[in-house]
């Protein structure tokens, strides 16, 4: 007997096809029940996931962790920072806020698109959890592409909240597919609204693929960093380089809120920076007991040797610069002596700069404006103001203080964009005339 | 730092020497003792005359005294060449800098040296042994020259690039009238191209085509547009190197060799892709024009040698398992001889467990491996800082 296995070849695609269906059913469900209903339900979604018992989120932890490669301890962490301002509350309010501002204009008027398609990237669960959430509160049902590092968190997301609404549970459809079935990719592209996640090669790759009058939301690969005052770190370096390495540590330092940098900034900020990177060593050194990462893909664990090893020697050739490594490629500290910007392979890997003052601190990041996500920043007064200032003109949509960057408030505008707009189809209805 | 006690004084001339005279051999021989006798003592002489290797392999613990193995002498990565200029002597002795490619603004990788006999009997000699081994030597009854279209730039107009070195050398020795360069100013010159195969086609003598990956695609697309194939004459072979970073547009190379096969007329069985780089005195070539039949994987001189390396551990793999490429090049003498790539590869292993060549894996994606994070040099390539 031969082992014969036949393929339809065209079954992923009558999948989407069939899901497709469902959500147009689903989609007058919504529009049935209308913003105030869905939205409750969605706040009770969220208020449960918020719960630190909730069986979704214990589930999370386990089947997350396996499939994305973090350690179940780091997941755990991540999402009790990442939840932890998560809730009902929160959710509402952020939504609330927005669709207010939206409909603020006499005869403006929300049209619900009939279903939106949402490409997922990365291994971080947050943005999964919250993206189909915002395309259901705006009434449109949602078909999703989980990533291929993380297929539980949309699965379980679908799950619980048809756990307390099977109707509008059923808005939300999650297939998978490979990346290269062209056939897959149309079908599920073809939705009015599409939302896609990943680096410029996708978001290119997807725009090309679109129809004139469909909406495109993309959101690309970024970076963040930190700035910390060197009088901060000279006056508690320890206190900041726990929060630093917090910061470094959560999700592997694979999302696009993870400090690649820290830039020690002002009047002795050499001697500063490399009294930094030593104690922030030793954090990561004690958060990989405590957070172990997970193991590092081979091409990236030999990125951190080459870049490790030609910041030693450089250090050989008299180069002031100290590498400080974890055991294997566990972390990776290299304290340089000015503010070029140097890989960063990511996996727990930081580079400390010293920096003179705001203007080279703008100087150094201005190269990777375009990428700049957020920033972490530890000053006070007219340092801060101005430190602010010139991170907000450099692109960051988020300032943060250090040990928060892995927790971005609901409404933090990704990318610089209001969460709900992007997604929402706006109309202007005029006052009949005068008969 | 001075050298060690008991080397003359003119060991890097008796090493330089030793290795001419292995390259002049005209069979190769894999010589274990040999091997290890040379990189020993040639990482003595790098130990001694590069101060910051020196240095670096004394804070790893590393002297030339503690070295029981070739394996155990302590490579840099690639990237260091883009630091600082690793050379075993002094910078006015620099007869040629081969730098890496790169976009304006960023560091570019050197190879200084002081010599170029060496890094020319190496790359001749490996040439003649797996690309060319049908060529006969200039006393032999074969001919000893074939016709080459060059798809990559002349030295002159590329005086850093290693490969536009390598072109010449070949071209010198081994290049039959007629031959010419394909790209000028940047620009791909199709017609040359086809007029070269068409002239070697009126003799009916085969014609070998080198150059860069992506100046081959270039060729496939412009003949691709206009329609034509080129029909290579039997005997034609196929030499490309380089990969796609940062370019518009990658494709797998068996992809590329297929393509080739399709519209130029050589089977792929004579498609050979080279791997080296700058930081290199030695080049690594497929199989397949010297073994047709066995597995295609990477072969190369026997003055120089490939570990498999698990960057976690830094230990060697097993055999057959995959990990980071360290090549130690005796071909490197007035560098340094122990090269940590960036790249991933594993041996190829004949069915007793022997190796019989290696195989360079490509990267896997990173951009799913990293999240939405990215390493911003890939960011800073891509918009061609």
């Amino acid at each position: 007997m031969s082992d014969l296995t036949i393929r339809w070849p065209d079954e992923d695609a009558e999948r989407i096809e069939a899901a497709r269906g469902r959500l147009e059913l689903a989609g007058q469900g919504l529009a049935r029940r209308g913003f105030e209903s869905v939205m409750a339900v969605l706040a009770e979604v969220f208020d449960r996931w918020h719960a630190p018992d909730s069986t979704f989120r214990r589930r999370l932890v386990d089947e997350h962790a396996e499939a994305a490669g973090f350690s179940p301890q780091l997941v755990a962490a991540g999402l009790d920072l990442g939840l932890a301002d998560w809730d009902g509350a929160a959710l509402s309010r952020a939504i609330e806020q927005e669709r207010r501002a939206l409909l603020a204009e006499p005869g403006r008027a929300l049209a619900p698109f009939a279903s939106t398609s949402i490409v997922l990237g990365g291994a971080i669960p947050m943005p999964s959890l919250l993206q189909p959430v915002l395309s259901l509160a705006l009434l449109s049902p949602v078909l999703v592409r989980p990533a291929s590092r993380d297929p539980v968190t949309p699965r379980l997301l679908a799950e619980s909240i048809a756990a307390v609404d099977d109707e509008i549970g059923r808005a939300v459809e999650v297939v998978s597919f490979p990346a290269d079935d062209a056939a897959c990719l149309a079908r599920f592209l073809a939705s009015e609204c599409v939302v896609a996640s990943g680096s410029d090669e996708t978001i290119a790759a997807i725009r090309g693929r679109l129809q004139a009058g469909q909406r495109f939301v993309a959101y690309g690969h970024k970076l963040s960093v930190a700035v910390l005052d060197a009088e901060l770190v000279a006056d508690d370096a320890q206190a900041l380089a726990g929060a630093v390495a917090l910061d470094v540590s959560l999700w592997d330092q694979q999302g696009c809120l993870s400090p690649a940098a820290v830039y020690v900034i002002g009047r002795g900020a050499a001697e500063a920076a490399v009294r930094f990177g030593d104690v922030l060593a030793d954090q990561l050194e004690g958060l990989s007991g405590t957070l172990p990462r997970g193991g590092a893909p081979a091409p990236v664990a030999t990125d951190i040797v080459q870049e490790r090893d030609a910041a030693a020697l450089r250090a050989a050739a008299g180069a002031p610069v100290r590498v400080h490594a974890g055991a294997g490629t566990s972390f990776t500290v290299v304290v340089e002596p000015d503010a070029e910007w140097r890989p960063c392979p990511g996996h727990r890997f930081v580079r400390v700069h010293p920096v003179g003052s705001g203007e080279a601190l703008s100087a150094a990041l201005r190269p990777l404006a375009a990428w700049l996500s957020s920033s972490a920043l530890a000053a006070n007064g007219a340092l801060h103001d101005e430190l602010c200032g010139r991170l907000a003109s450099l692109g960051a949509s988020r300032i943060c203080p250090p040990g928060r960057m892995q927790a971005p408030p609901i409404d933090w505008p990704h990318d610089g964009r209001p969460i709900l707009a992007p997604l929402a189809r706006a109309a202007l209805v005029d006052p009949p005339e005068p008969a | 730092m001075t050298s060690a006690p008991g080397r003359p004084a003119d060991e890097r001339a008796w090493l330089d020497a030793e290795l001419l005279a292995w390259m002049a051999e005209p069979v190769w021989r894999d010589d274990d003792a040999r091997f290890d006798a040379i990189a020993r003592a040639l990482f003595a002489w790098q130990f001694a005359h590069c101060e910051p290797y020196g240095r670096y392999c004394e804070a790893r613990g590393v002297t030339p005294d503690g070295v029981e193995s070739w394996r155990d002498v302590p490579a840099v990565p690639t990237g260091a060449f883009k630091e600082l200029p690793l050379r075993c002597f002094p910078a006015k002795r620099t007869v040629a800098t081969f730098r890496t490619s790169g976009t304006t603004g960023r560091r570019r990788g050197e190879l200084h040296l002081d010599t170029l006999a060496l890094y020319e009997a190496s790359l001749l000699s490996t040439l003649r042994g797996l690309l060319f081994p049908d060529l006969g030597a200039a006393e032999d009854a074969r001919p000893s020259r074939i016709a080459m279209s060059i798809l990559a730039p002349d030295g002159r107009e590329a005086p850093d690039s290693s490969l536009s070195h390598m072109f010449e050398v070949l071209v010198r020795e081994h290049a039959a009238p007629g031959s010419a360069h394909a790209v000028h100013g940047g620009r791909l010159d199709v017609d040359a191209v086809a007029e070269t195969v068409a002239r070697a086609r009126s003799r009916d003598e085969p014609i070998a085509l080198l150059g860069t990956a992506f100046a081959f695609v270039h060729l496939l697309e412009a003949l691709e547009a206009r329609g034509h194939r080129l029909a290579c004459p039997a005997g034609s072979r196929i030499m490309e190197t380089g990969g796609f970073k940062g370019r518009s547009r990658e494709i797998p190379r068996s992809e590329l060799h297929a393509r080739l096969a399709e519209r130029l007329g050589v089977p792929e069985q004579r498609v050979v892709n080279q791997y080296g780089m700058t930081e290199l005195g030695s080049q690594f070539y497929d199989s397949v024009l010297v073994d047709p039949y066995g597995p295609r994987r990477k072969l190369g001189p026997p003055w120089a040698r490939v570990r498999f390396v698990d960057p976690e551990t830094g230990r060697d793999v097993a055999p057959g398992e995959r990990g980071m490429v360290v090549i130690h090049d005796l071909a490197n003498s007035g560098s340094v001889a122990a090269i940590e790539t960036a790249d991933l590869g594993r041996a190829i292993l004949d069915a007793t467990g022997e190796p019989l060549g290696f195989e360079v894996l490509g990267r896997e994606p990173g951009a799913e491996e990293r999240g939405c994070s990215i390493a911003a040099d890939e960011m800073l390539a891509g918009a061609g800082r």
